[in-house]
């Protein structure tokens, strides 16, 4: 039998898990244009040309790009979407 | 070769070389056929949880495939009313509306060449002219010439031609 203290820990590790929202990735490419990335990013997610701008910057020198973080329904969409465009994205959840 | 930008976005390629025309009737080709391997970036998994890439892949990658398809006809289309020049190159109108299967296709080919080969940035920046006797030099030629298309199209999509 379980003692109290082995049963507390997995509901709060539980509760932490479904409280970590989903973090969707966009990653560097050597072929991808970065006047096309931002075009993307400005049409998914509706951003003005410099925020886009900064984000596809960002890919570009780090290697990546957190361009959204919320419920896995919508990253689930997101990534649909940028993977429509032939953007190398990803979901993952937050550390 | 030159673009001339459509108001709406689209526009119109001038004086395509016809070495540069047979190169450009490819782009409607099917890239998994053309780049068996280098197509698999084409679908990329969407993370490392393993259901979630199973459910991508009986649900997801079919539907993307299949707006890549229909975006590659309208391409072939389009390719398919090239005009002959007297001056014997040329000429191609891509209209506004098929700005977005344009890109899809010249990304998705562009994409699979680059991997089938394993091209790097620095390659695919190189300022020289590549070997276009080797297919590695071939398909950096190609995955140049198609980005120039790219370009222009953005360019009049995002208005900056008018």
């Amino acid at each position: 039998m379980a003692t109290p203290d082995l049963l507390e820990s997995p509901e709060t590790d539980l509760r932490e898990e479904l409280d970590r929202p989903w973090l969707v990735v966009v990653h560097n490419d050597p072929v991808n244009l970065m006047s096309y990335v931002t075009m993307v990013f400005r049409r998914i997610f509706g951003w003005t040309a410099e925020k886009a701008e900064q984000h596809m910057m960002e890919v570009h020198h780090k290697g990546r790009s957190v361009v959204w973080s919320g419920g896995r329904e919508q990253a689930e969409l997101y990534v649909q979407q940028l993977h429509g465009f032939l953007l190398l994205a990803t979901m993952e959840k937050a550390p | 070769m030159t673009f001339e930008f459509a108001k709406g976005g689209g526009g119109r390629f001038h004086g395509i070389h016809p070495v540069l025309e047979g190169i450009l009737r490819t782009v409607a080709l099917d890239p998994w056929e053309r780049c068996p391997e280098g197509s698999a970036r084409l679908l990329p998994p969407p993370g490392e949880d393993e259901e979630l890439c199973i459910d991508w892949q009986d649900h997801v990658q079919p539907e993307l495939r299949r707006g890549f398809d229909a975006a590659r006809a309208v391409v072939e289309g389009d390719l398919a009313t090239m005009v002959r020049e007297k001056d014997e190159t040329w000429s191609l109108q891509i209209p506004a509306d098929h700005g977005e299967a344009w890109l899809s296709t010249l990304n998705a080919l562009r994409l699979a060449l680059a991997s089938e080969h394993v091209l790097t940035e620095a390659e695919l920046s190189e300022r020289e002219e590549p070997d276009f006797s080797t297919p590695r030099g071939l398909a950096v030629m190609q995955v140049n010439f198609f980005a120039f298309i790219q370009e222009c199209l953005i360019r009049a999509m995002e208005g900056d031609g008018e």
